[in-house]
């Protein structure tokens, strides 16, 4: 009955050495900090991502203070000017500073509001977002061009896109971006947003090209030939026929440029982007908290990384439907 | 319809140039069902796939309807267009549905508009068979529906003439009867055809003449009655004794 062949394999085992060794790994990086007595401060670390900020509220011209109604937590104070202008501001009620019947003058404080503030890491955290989304586009689309440029039957156009490929793929990231600051940037007058984004992406438009060229030429001849036995011209073949199917296949490999890209975006904080790893290293010189800070950076970096994988498995599965 | 004049392909593969197509001349008049045989390697494909351009020849002329392939101002997609093209491996488009197959080249070429090219569609999936698959994807159907549906594929642009590259080469022996009787039907409708196969049986049975290529060469052409029973070339019935 049941196949010979067939073992139902044991997992049980294999999950216990597993637990094993990630207890060990735990442990030993524990005890190997205990050695070095290390002063872990994690409760600095959550200020960073939010905090709750004290901004002082002042009058904006010369007057006095009207009427302050309490309102649960806050106050709200009426102020009234010389020329009879009323106006009335919001200040947390045991920061008021003021009460009922003062002369102030222009830019005195009548309180403190309090609200909640996005810290350094969760800036930093959008600047990398915002910096490696508008790369990514810009590469997808540097790479579908080049790519397509790159088995083109025109020389000029091979042969351009090919020395652009080999220059990026033979030099360091660090390197260009570095060169497109301070030698591009400074001869066209470029801010470094401007810079750093434009450098990660010509970086990853490279790899894409590759990417993309793979993929279309994984397609077979069969494909293209149908297209054009049916009338279709190069453009139209390569559009509804060819570059679909291409995508599908070459996602994967899309993904993992892009997951990288999110990754080398930390090296635009050499050019004084304030991104999430230049977040991490100004919140250090202040706590000196280095273990925690660059601990939860990482961790950053993977929920990030993480969640673009997830959602690129879920895309696979969804194009999987006509296989 | 179609007018051949000594057309030669040379394929240069390692240096080595090879006259895949060596001078054939031939003609196919409208409503003639001609089918090319010849042994593997003999350039039949080859000068079928030169018919629609898919591959350039480098001597010779084509002449479709009167039009020049080779000519310098020849519209060779427009002309593509005209002439539909079944292939050994169906090549249907994995990623559309069978009726998006159908209809895509309609829609982008034709210029039809999405319920004209789907009627069409539904009509020609009908013809050939398979109109309850027109919402599956390709790999869904078997060797021989896929090719019916890629010989729907290539009706649905009304084309003046049909090129078969060896339409049953590829698939299992049960399958082929019926991609065969597909285009025994389409014969007797009156369709242009040029069927490169190995087919005998269609051949004797289809075909008003006969061509027999050998490595490149047009060896022999005639009747299938002729063809099949006073062969008149030492070659051509080496060949015969070897496949019947």
């Amino acid at each position: 009955m049941a196949g010979a062949l067939k073992k139902t394999p044991h997992q049980l085992p294999w999950i216990l050495l597993l637990a094993a060794i990630l207890i060990a790994l735990a442990a030993g990086t524990w005890g190997a900090v205990r050695k070095i007595d290390y002063a872990w401060r994690w409760n600095r670390v959550p200020q960073y991502f939010a905090y709750k900020g004290e901004e002082p509220v002042k009058i904006p011209f010369d007057g006095r203070v009207e009427e302050i109604a309490a309102q649960g937590a806050k106050a709200s104070v009426r102020l009234v000017s010389e020329e009879g202008k009323t106006m009335t501001v919001s200040v947390n009620q045991d920061m008021l500073r003021v009460s009922e019947g003062d002369d102030l003058f222009m830019g005195d404080t009548v309180g403190f509001k309090q609200e909640w503030r996005l810290g350094p890491l969760m800036w930093g955290l959008w600047t990398t977002l915002w910096i490696s989304g508008v790369a990514s586009v810009l590469a997808l689309v540097i790479g579908l061009l080049t790519g397509l440029c790159r088995i083109s039957k025109n020389l000029t156009l091979r042969t351009l896109t090919a020395l652009y490929i080999e220059f990026i793929r033979g030099t360091p990231l660090l390197v260009q971006i570095f060169i497109a600051y301070f030698f591009i940037g400074t001869v066209f007058n470029l801010n470094r947003n401007v810079a750093g984004v434009g450098a990660l992406a010509i970086f990853a438009g490279a790899y894409v090209a590759e990417i993309v060229r793979a993929g279309i030429q994984s397609i077979s001849r069969g494909q293209m030939e149908a297209a054009r036995s049916l009338g279709m011209n190069g453009f139209q073949a390569m559009f509804h026929i060819i570059l679909p199917q291409a995508l599908k296949r070459i996602l994967p490999p899309l993904a993992g440029q892009f997951i990288s890209l999110i990754k080398d975006s930390s090296l635009v904080s050499v050019i004084a982007i304030t991104d999430l790893t230049k977040s991490g290293r100004e919140i250090i010189t202040s706590t000196f908290a280095t273990f925690e800070v660059w601990l939860t950076v990482a961790a950053m970096y993977l929920v990030v990384t993480s969640i673009l994988s997830q959602l690129v498995f879920y895309l696979e599965r969804r194009f999987a439907v006509s296989d | 319809m179609i007018k051949a004049t000594n057309v030669v392909k040379i394929f240069t593969g390692r240096g080595v140039p090879v006259r895949a197509v060596d001078g054939v001349s031939a003609h196919i008049g409208k409503g003639e069902v001609v089918v090319v045989i010849g042994p593997s390697g003999s350039g039949k494909s080859t000068f079928l796939r030169c018919i629609n351009g898919l591959e350039a020849f480098d001597e010779g002329h084509i002449f479709i309807d009167g039009v020049d392939l080779a000519g310098r101002k020849t519209d060779l997609n427009a002309l593509r267009a005209e002439v539909g093209m079944v292939f050994q491996q169906f090549n249907l488009f994995p990623h559309k549905t069978v009726l998006e197959n159908v209809t895509l080249a309609q829609r982008v070429v034709r210029k039809r508009s999405r319920q004209d090219a789907e009627i069409k569609a539904r009509t020609l999936l009908k013809k050939v068979g398979i109109a309850e698959k027109e919402s599956e994807y390709p790999s869904r159907l078997s060797g021989g529906q896929q090719q019916r549906v890629a010989i729907a594929r290539a009706l649905a642009m009304d084309p003046k003439v049909m090129l078969f590259d060896e339409p049953t080469s590829a698939l299992d022996p049960e399958m082929v009867g019926e991609v065969l009787d597909v285009m025994k039907q389409l014969a007797r409708e009156g369709m242009t055809m040029c069927v490169v196969t190995h087919e005998m049986g269609f051949a004797r049975e289809v075909a008003d003449r006969v061509l027999f290529m050998d490595e490149g060469k047009l060896v022999e052409e005639g009747t299938p009655e002729h063809f099949f029973t006073i062969p008149t070339e030492e070659r051509t019935r080496l060949f015969l004794s070897q496949v019947l």
